[in-house]
């Protein structure tokens, strides 16, 4: 491949966003975002479409680049704009919208493979987001703050005035029990 | 064990906690018991699912965020609409009209130039005949008038080679354009009435098919090889320059043809006049393209359609030739070059056009 610059740019910012970096984070978000404005505008988007698509492209990124998965094989704006022109697409083919499809919506870049896998993530995301808020708590704080946020048992015990680690720990255990109870009758239905 | 105890057991083991021997002793369990082991990977998979739910909370948040930053206003007003008035919109018509027909003009005297330029440089190796042969339309004229010439007593000839069993067979386009009848000559000396079938002058290719009753199909021993064939590859040829079969050999010397095509190869062959519809073979006796033309400006330049053209004209008329007619497997391999030839030569046929 040819030496670009601008492709050197952008693999430093997803190296940033690899390493959880907000400021690659935000830039990323400043300089793409324009463009899938401009493009959901063109077509009689609102403002707020352009955000949830935009945001939701920049999902499938990071989670790609979580997973060391993503190659950066065209320029980062191309894969954006790409994903987000697909997702429209999808969007306008699915909602109630009786918009004729743009013939410039073709590809830009082959992306649907992605965005097939995209689908099936997000829906075991909304499944334990459901799962999660059918939790209650302290469960729900609890089981957020051990597995997600890392904090340790003995702090977590504190926070909640638990006389020591381990009745929190039962605690604990007694809700993941009950959120996979929750999250596996969904699953696999 | 009860759930508590077992859900404690899984994520101490996930997580490390176990000492070596509680970790052997629940890798054993793990193994005797496909149950626990279910419910160990059932674990993983929500700490997975509630990590990446997590990390995707967080990202939301950072997300909106950073968008309530943004100066909206701005970024919307960029791509500047520009109000055009009435009047000044027929005028913008108007001189939009005489810029495209002058363009347009342009482009067709351009093209027209070109082909003139074109046709000077290229030239179809179909041959003519100078058999005293004419066509039924001319013997009808004849018997009519006998004082009027024939309308157009040239003949052609070309080069054909069967793909199928059943007597189908493939050749230029330009051979068989206009024909009113066409016989086929096996080097044999056996000589059967075909009528084209299929034709597609894009890629200047003709499919014809034997009508003769006696005509006895033989199986056909090469196959159509549509994958691309690399510069250098050495290829050979069999046509009908003259009466008899003539044999050629070259090598692939460029990807495109005439003025770019990439349907077509360059071919560095001798070709002559006869030779088109001619198959150019690889060194395995795989069929890898049709030879077409040559360049007239110099010497040595033949031009021969890709053989995935074909392949793409024959599965446009599977109705006619299904595809288990023409896909066979080759027996061509391992050969020597003159045996492939000798084995070649009965499916290679001259093609006369009358018309």
């Amino acid at each position: 491949m040819k030496h670009n610059p601008n492709i050197e740019r952008d693999r430093e910012l997803l190296l940033g966003l690899a390493r959880n970096d907000d400021k690659a984070l935000s830039t990323i978000y400043k300089e793409n975002f324009p463009s899938v404005l401009r493009m959901v505008l063109q077509y009689r988007g609102s403002e707020d479409d352009a955000k949830d698509l935009f945001q939701e492209a920049m999902i499938i990124l990071f989670e790609k680049v979580q997973q060391g998965e993503f190659d950066l094989y065209s320029k980062l704006k191309t894969f954006l704009y790409s994903i987000c022109r697909h997702l429209w697409l999808k969007k306008l083919q699915t909602g109630n919208m009786s918009l004729a499809l743009p013939d410039e919506l073709e590809e830009v870049l082959p992306v649907e493979d992605t965005i097939d896998e995209h689908v099936k993530k997000d829906e075991q995301f909304r499944i334990m987001e459901q799962a999660m808020s059918g939790m209650g708590e302290p469960c729900k704080t609890i089981l957020e703050d051990y597995y997600i946020r890392k904090m340790s048992m003995q702090d977590i015990s504190e926070k909640f005035g638990y006389t020591n680690a381990e009745n929190a720990k039962n605690q604990k255990y007694k809700c993941l029990m009950r959120l996979k109870k929750l999250f596996f009758d969904q699953y696999k239905s | 064990m009860n759930d508590m105890t077992l859900i404690r057991d899984i994520e101490r083991y996930l997580e490390g906690d176990m000492s070596m021997q509680e970790k052997a002793a629940f890798d054993a369990l793990r193994q005797s018991n496909p149950l626990i082991n279910e419910q160990v990977l059932a674990h993983q998979q929500l700490i997975q699912q509630l990590e990446g739910y997590g990390r995707r909370v967080a990202l939301k948040e950072k997300l909106n965020h950073i968008h309530a930053s943004l100066d909206m206003d701005t970024m919307k007003a960029s791509p500047k609409v520009i109000s055009i008035s009435r009047r000044m919109l027929t005028n913008l018509a108007a001189a939009a009209c005489i810029a495209l027909i002058t363009s347009l003009s342009t482009i067709a005297l351009m093209q027209k130039a070109t082909r003139q330029k074109t046709t000077a440089q290229y030239e179809d190796v179909r041959r003519v005949l100078n058999n005293i042969q004419r066509s039924q339309n001319a013997l009808i004229n004849d018997f009519n008038s006998k004082k009027k010439a024939p309308a157009n007593p040239g003949t052609y000839g070309g080069t054909g080679f069967a793909i199928s069993n059943n007597g189908y067979l493939v050749t230029n386009y330009h051979v068989v354009a206009g024909a009113d009848s066409i016989y086929i000559q096996s080097t044999k000396g056996e000589v059967y009435k075909a009528t084209s079938v299929f034709e597609d002058i894009s890629s200047d290719l003709a499919i014809l098919k034997i009508t003769d009753s006696s005509f006895r199909g033989q199986p056909v021993p090469y196959t159509l090889k549509p994958q691309g064939v690399p510069r250098g590859e050495y290829v050979y040829t069999l046509g009908f320059p003259r009466d008899e079969v003539v044999y050629g050999e070259g090598y692939i010397s460029a990807q495109t043809g005439f003025n770019g095509d990439t349907t077509a190869y360059q071919v560095s062959i001798p070709v002559n006049p006869g030779n088109s519809g001619a198959p150019l073979m690889d060194n395995k006796g795989d069929v890898v393209g049709i030879v077409t033309g040559k360049q007239t400006t110099s010497d040595g330049i033949a031009f021969a359609v890709k053989t995935a053209n074909l392949k793409r004209l024959l599965e446009e008329m599977k109705d006619k030739l299904p595809k288990k007619e023409w896909n066979h497997k080759s027996r061509m391999e391992g050969l020597t070059r003159a045996e492939q030839i000798r084995k070649m030569e009965d499916f290679v046929y001259l093609v006369k056009v009358y018309n």
